[in-house]
């Protein structure tokens, strides 16, 4: 007779059964969901049993969240704890080839799982790991974090950075500047010709521009040198790999450069199509159309970076260029030049890790200001055909939806209060709009808080989960100093406290059903977040 | 029996197929005993222990004795304690019981009962479904609600969870009931148990129990029961834990009806338990003694070995030190010593005496042959040079100790700000102890993390040019490039004599570059009148005196494929005619652009122009182009977007720009987007009895207006730097170059990011020599210029001249230093005979005959550069 154990790999008494701070929640891989949706009633895997001859042995693993039956959960009510919370780790966490604040993390991750949280982000720079050469890549910092993860009885999402980071300043691989010195055309242009290092421009994604192989190919082989670095982890410690798409690992162009300073109203952004690779596909793009003079450069009465929109007349309210037969045309091409590239990089993502169990996710920003405009001119900079009279982001999540990808929203602890009133800003109303179109599709939606912060972020993020703009995972943003700070932390840990116990006076949270007391319900959430295994 | 253990597969989310097969083969085998040590478990398990924030990298806070849950060690009463640390020390036991397993009928003879049971302690969970007959696929279904024993939870739609019950308070036996109808459609019950306190899930043979209710099925391997045996049950589940039945007979039936028989099973099962141990070590000294005592104890249960060495230097090399060495300790291959702990009460211990004068005590645990413990990877390492210090140092102590009080402050902080959210819900005492001890955890881990943190955040500057963009009025523009421009002007008056100048240039051009100059202004390209192509006829006709269209673009090309950006200069001012209008006035145009008298300004009688009034000041030498006319402008705008497409200049160079509104040249360079531009601007400077005046605000003023217009899309070159300049060398009046608010008194000292300077060009120099450059001062012209804001243009005759390496020299620093167009110049001596100036604290210059040192400082100057009455230091530091 044999019994296998299984045992989770916190060995030490499990906190999270007294304490309920334990989130549990609904975690199926894409394999799972696509079974799922097949057969609403019944879970169907397949049968090992029948297989046994043939050695194949499968496993289907589900877990379960709702304790509900799903008759009696058929309203619409929500549990916050359904959503995983994770934190990210410091953007700096590695550099060179080792970790940097040893103690302090591994302190942190302790912390965070007594605290019951699900995992960590941790963020993995191209220019970190593939720092000196194409093709040699130093994972040894990254992988020490995995191992520390794992130890802590937490879950990895690791972000594969193609981007730079200006603080800390972590830049592109040397070997990319170093080709950038001299082809400067391998990064978007603005207006003024002045290129942005911080990510390749999407126009060179199929150009062997980087000594003889295209971007896609390197990030390709980046994102294979990691799976099978990181094997041992993928599918149980690391649970969910986030794409880099661009800026700040955004599915964006760098419309706006550098950081807006705090109290002021932020500029409409530039168009950022001005490397000679974008205006050739532009050009092209404008012949097709039959419309050669449209392909000579980007729209000319466009305001600058830091310009209100109204400083020029394409984004003008009524009778803007943007509204033009040009507009459309110019404005087409840009957005759909965004969303083929978020194609490229999520199905390579997709196909790269299609037999793990991992999710895939894509970070799309929230370009707020200026949405009380009719012309949205953030977002249109920023690549986002969004207006008051066309809906924009229904392409986006079609996009994610079509390579099964969840999506990243960050900026969820925005709210429109407290935002400068010049700058007809509305990030929830954008927030609303880009949710109700992934919900359309069936995109999960996965959360995070803005890096800059914002009054009453706690709250927000709370509101937003209870809403429909949240329903896979929520990222808080980030370990470090601050957070930990005797002025945040304690606010924090009430924060997740708070997601275990609804708040009595909220209309739209579900009521306790049957014989479950406060006590019992302490006792059996935690145990939700066990995963059962049946073959 | 096999046990095995998989690490956190239980907590993958999704095992889709592949997945699991995957992970099925990572299965290790665990060792019998599984030895984990680590400092904040220690927390966990007695929260009254006294022990610092140790750290992984062997160093330890000091912390004096004090009460704490090891024995007193009443032997040492007399003696110093030097150092004391308590490691705790986390094992996982296996503890073996049973699970039982029992299928009977109930009392009423209608429904019959499955008992799962389990003599182990813990939390357990029976977590179930069912299968039906005629189901296909292995999946589970929930089961009807009538099987439902009290107090279970529906998992999803196709389990349930149900707590195992213990049948009296005392007993460690839970179990599990199941009633069920024996004429229900179900085929089998599946479960698997799990552990709450653990996480843990058992599982039978990798696969989840299973039940079969129908005895006709084809054995599948994981079927409990697989033989239909039967059993007789014993009435009393209190019995079972002490019971071993085995079914007495095994009938293999094959039956294929569905009739029911009872069975009763057992199961080994193993439970791993977390149990905290710890180990003391304390370090003590008597008083007059040459050696220290080293006590180390543990409560380990069990013959324990201390596998022990010292070392004498932080590479912690292992060593064997000199006797006496406790009883009970072997030389174990030369490297290590290993002494058998002698057992106390509840425990064990031993008694090391080493020579103060070694650096630590290394040491690892063994528990048997295949179980050491650790810390956290690394040996124990017990400093022994500390314990000394301590004696000595008390000062170190206290250091330590108010650390220590900081992190308690914030500890505090913390709870306070979270204290009353206990009481919000009425939880039962127990689980609010809990709660407690693990909130006092994190806070503690938060709090470590914080100081850590908190000590090395580094604290980044804001970039340059991030600020650029944040500049309200100002757009990162063509006025300024990247900021960083050193500009070159790549010809000369009589560049255009040898008809072959682009060939000519591109030869240099690696040179050029090499010397660290960012923009090159090319000649003017087009057709002209005159041979140095300012007068141009036809603006589409590229073929010049420099060269072919064809050579220009290779000549880009190149300068291009050497990081160079290139300037095409052009001259928008005015336009020489194809043709005479009636009156024999050459006003009409030819070429790609035809236009007629309509395009030239109307205030111009030499030339009888029908457009509207110049904007500017007028050129007398051509017909100067109204720029007012919307369809000029449209055709220039067209035409700088062809020069940009088809040659690939990069920005302009502005001819004669007095002679229009710099409003035009916004819409120029808006549409034309240049990456730099510059504009000429050239008018006298004040002049009162022949003698420069002091203060030529005026003058800069109209270059600053002609930029302002352009919305501070252009630059403008400094003439009246250059001006200023003539004066202060010439006369030895240095003084001249600071202005009344202490700024330089050129338009770099009002707008420098839009102020190109330059000490010499085409014009004022070169053959012509219209305003030429004091001779043999340049270099204290470019020693100005070149470490100053500003965007510096060096003409091209210097850099052909014997100036070739001062003038690199002094690229190459301004580079090195990073000095830009917005650099901060601080004037700090502008006397008769010197000028001397700080560049954003890192570089430092004078000019002039005069005597200047900068002060030692805390930058540490020191001098870089030298040359005829001028000087240049770098901050060292």
């Amino acid at each position: 007779m044999e019994v296998s154990v299984i045992r989770s790999c916190s060995q030490a008494t499990n906190p999270k059964t007294e304490l309920g701070f334990s989130d549990s929640r609904f975690s199926f891989g894409k394999f799972n969901e696509k079974l799922f949706s097949r057969k609403p009633n019944s879970v169907s895997f397949e049968s090992p049993l029948r297989r046994g001859k043939s050695g194949l042995r499968i496993t289907a693993q589900a877990a379960q969240s709702d304790r509900l039956p799903k008759s009696k959960s058929s309203t619409k009510s929500k549990t916050l704890n359904r959503i995983r919370l994770f934190a990210g780790l410091p953007l700096d966490v590695v550099s060179g080839g080792t970790v940097n604040q040893f103690r302090a993390i591994s302190a942190g991750l302790k912390a965070l799982k007594l605290l019951g949280l699900e995992g960590v982000e941790l963020p993995i720079w191209w220019g970190v790991v593939e720092h000196e050469s194409m093709g040699k890549y130093n994972w040894s910092g990254y992988l020490t974090i995995a191992e520390m993860v794992r130890k802590a009885g937490l879950k990895l999402n690791v972000t594969l950075c193609f981007h730079a980071s200006s603080q800390p300043k972590i830049p592109l691989p040397e070997w990319v500047l170093d080709i950038g010195k001299t082809k400067s055309n391998i990064f978007f242009k603005d207006r003024a010709g002045k290129p942005y290092r911080g990510c390749l421009s999407l126009a060179v994604d199929e150009l062997a521009v980087l000594n003889g192989k295209t971007p896609m190919e390197v990030y390709q082989d980046f994102c294979e040198s990691f799976k099978s670095a990181f094997s041992a982890f993928i599918g149980s410690t690391i649970t969910g790999i986030t794409m880099g798409l661009g800026p700040d690992g955004e599915l964006r162009y760098p419309s706006h450069r550098g950081f807006a300073k705090s109290g002021t109203v932020p500029g409409a952004g530039e168009f950022q199509c001005y490397d000679k690779n974008m205006l050739h596909l532009l050009k092209q793009h404008a012949e097709a159309c039959g419309k050669p003079k449209w392909g000579l450069g980007g729209p000319h009465n466009a305001p600058a970076y830091s310009e209100l929109p109204t400083a020029n007349t394409f984004f003008k309210d009524h009778g803007g260029s943007w509204e033009s037969p040009y507009g459309d045309f110019f404005l087409s091409w840009y957005s759909s030049q965004l969303i083929a590239h978020g194609d490229r990089l999520l199905s390579l993502a997709s196909s790269v890790f299609s037999d793990s169990a991992v999710n895939i996710f894509g970070k799309v920003p929230l370009m707020h200001s200026w949405h009380g405009t009719r012309s949205h001119p953030s977002e249109l900079t920023a690549g986002f055909y969004n207006t008051a009279t066309r809906k924009g982001y229904k392409e986006v999540a079609e996009m994610f939806a079509r390579n099964s990808c969840k999506i990243i929203l960050p900026g969820m602890d925005q709210s429109d209060k407290y935002q400068l009133k010049e700058s007809l800003s509305s990030p929830e109303l954008l927030l609303a709009e880009i949710g109700t179109a992934c919900n359309k599709h069936g995109v999960r939606i996965s959360g995070q808080n803005s890096t800059v912060g914002a009054p009453d972020g706690l709250k927000q993020i709370k509101k937003n989960m209870l809403s429909e703009n949240l329903n896979d995972s929520f990222i808080f943003q980030r370990i470090g100093a601050q957070f930990f700070a005797p002025e945040h932390f304690p606010l924090f840990i009430e924060f997740v406290r708070k997601l275990n116990q609804p708040e009595p006076h909220s209309g739209n949270l579900p009521t306790k059903e049957g014989t479950t007391t406060a006590t019992d319900s302490v006792h059996t959430r935690s145990n939700l977040s066990i995963h059962m295994q049946s073959a | 029996m096999a046990t095995l253990a998989v690490g956190s597969l239980l907590q993958n989310p999704r095992l889709s197929s592949p997945r699991g097969q995957k992970l099925l083969l990572n299965l290790k085998p665990l060792r019998s005993l599984d030895l984990d040590c680590s400092p904040h478990r220690k927390l966990l398990c007695s929260r009254g222990a006294c022990f610092s924030n140790s750290n992984p990298c062997g160093k330890f806070y000091i912390v004096k004795a004090s009460s704490t849950d090891t024995a007193p060690i009443d032997t040492f009463s007399s003696a110093d304690i030097l150092y004391e640390q308590t490691f705790p020390v986390n094992r996982i036991e296996k503890v073996e019981g049973k699970l039982l397993i029992r299928l009977d009928q109930s009392k009423d003879q209608l429904n019959w009962r499955l008992t799962i049971g389990c003599s182990l302690s813990g939390k357990w969970i029976l977590h179930w479904g069912v299968s039906y007959v005629g189901d296909t696929g292995s999946e589970w279904d929930q089961p009807p609600q009538d099987m439902w024993p009290h107090g279970s939870i529906p998992i999803k739609d196709y389990a349930i969870e149900t707590p195992f019950k213990k049948p009296s308070k005392d007993d460690t036996f839970h179990e599990v009931k199941i009633d069920f109808n024996p004429s229900s459609a179900i085929e089998a019950i599946h479960f698997i148990l799990k552990d709450e306190e653990t996480g843990a899930s058992y599982q039978h043979k990798g696969r989840d129990f299973r039940v079969s209710l129908v005895n006709y099925l084809e054995d599948d391997g994981n079927m409990i029961h697989a033989k239909s045996s039967f059993g007789k049950w014993p009435d009393a589940v209190e019995q079972l834990p002490n019971m071993v039945l085995k079914a007495e007979a095994s009938c293999d039936s094959k039956n294929e009806n569905r009739r029911l028989e009872g069975f009763y099973e057992e199961q080994p099962i193993v439970k791993e338990v977390s149990v905290g141990n710890m180990v003391n070590v304390a370090i003590r000294k008597f008083p007059d003694a040459a050696n220290i005592v080293l006590h180390l104890e543990t409560d380990i249960p069990g013959d324990v070995v201390v596998h022990w060495g010292v070392c004498r230097d932080d590479a912690k090399t292992w060593e064997i030190p000199a006797v006496p060495y406790p009883p009970e300790t072997t030389v174990f291959r030369n490297k290590a010593l290993r002494t058998l702990l002698q057992p106390t009460g509840n425990g064990s211990r031993a008694l090391f005496t080493l020579d103060e004068k070694l650096d630590g005590f290394l040491f690892v645990l063994k528990l048997d042959a295949n179980s050491w413990v650790n810390f956290q990877g690394n040996d124990f390492y017990i400093p022994l040079s500390s314990a000394r210090s301590v004696k000595g140092q008390s000062d170190s102590e206290s250091e330590e100790t108010s650390g220590k009080a900081h992190t308690d402050g914030i500890i505090n902080e913390i709870r306070n700000l979270v204290s009353g959210l206990n009481s919000e819900k009425s939880l039962q005492t127990k689980v609010k102890e809990a709660k407690e001890s693990i909130l006092n955890e994190i806070e503690k881990l938060a709090a470590e993390a914080y100081s850590i943190f908190r000590s090395s955040t580094p604290s980044y500057p804001e970039e340059d040019s991030d600020a650029d963009d944040a500049e309200p009025t100002i757009n990162i523009s063509s006025g300024t490039g990247s900021g960083f421009e050193i500009l070159c002007q790549g010809f000369n008056w009589e560049s255009n004599k040898s008809g072959r100048w682009y060939m000519e240039l591109k030869e240099k051009a690696s040179e050029i570059s090499s010397l660290g100059f960012t923009v090159i202004w090319l000649p003017p390209p087009t057709e002209s009148v005159s041979s140095e192509g300012y007068m141009p006829k036809d603006l589409y006709n590229l073929n010049s005196r420099y060269g072919t269209i064809d050579e220009l673009k290779d000549l880009v090309k190149s300068l291009h494929g050497v990081g160079l950006k290139v300037l095409g200069d052009v001259v928008l001012n005015h336009r020489c005619a194809h043709y005479q209008n009636q009156n024999g006035v050459w006003n009409i145009f030819g070429g790609r652009l035809n236009w007629d008298d309509r395009a030239v300004v109307g205030d111009d009688p030499h030339f009888q122009g029908r457009g509207n009034k110049s904007s500017g000041d007028n050129f007398h030498a051509a017909p100067n182009i109204d720029h007012s006319q919307d369809f000029v402008r449209k055709d220039l705008i067209e035409w700088l977007c062809w020069l940009r497409e088809e040659i690939g200049y990069d920005g302009w160079r502005l001819d004669f720009v007095r002679g229009f509104w710099g409003g035009y040249v916004k819409d120029y360079l808006d549409a034309s987007e240049p990456y730099f531009a510059v504009g000429e601007y050239w008018d006298s400077l004040s002049y009162t009895y022949g003698e420069m005046d002091h203060n030529q605000d005026a003058h800069r003023q109209r270059i600053v207006d002609w930029i302002n217009a352009t919305n501070g899309t252009a630059g403008a070159f400094d003439v009246t730097s250059k001006g200023i300049l003539h004066s202060a060398l010439e006369r030895r009046e240095y003084w001249r170059l600071l202005d009344q608010k202490g700024k330089p008194p050129g338009v770099v000292g009002w707008w420098p990011s839009r102020a190109v300077t330059f000490i010499e060009n085409h014009d004022t120099g070169s053959t012509q020599g219209h305003w030429r450059f004091p001779g043999g001062k340049e270099m204290q012209g470019y020693a100005y210029i070149l470490t100053h804001p500003g965007t510096p243009a060096v003409f091209y005759d210097h850099i052909v001249s014997h100036h070739r390496s001062e003038i690199g020299a002094l690229i190459s620093l301004r580079n090195r230093n990073k000095i830009h167009c917005r650099s901060i110049v601080e004037i700090v001596k502008a006397e008769r005979d010197v000028y001397a100036a700080t560049i954003d604290d890192r570089v430092a210059v004078k000019i002039g005959p005069g005597y200047y040192e900068p002060p030692s400082g805390p930058q540490r100057w020191s001098l870089a550069l030298e040359g005829y009455d001028y000087k240049v230091w770098e901050a060292s530091s």
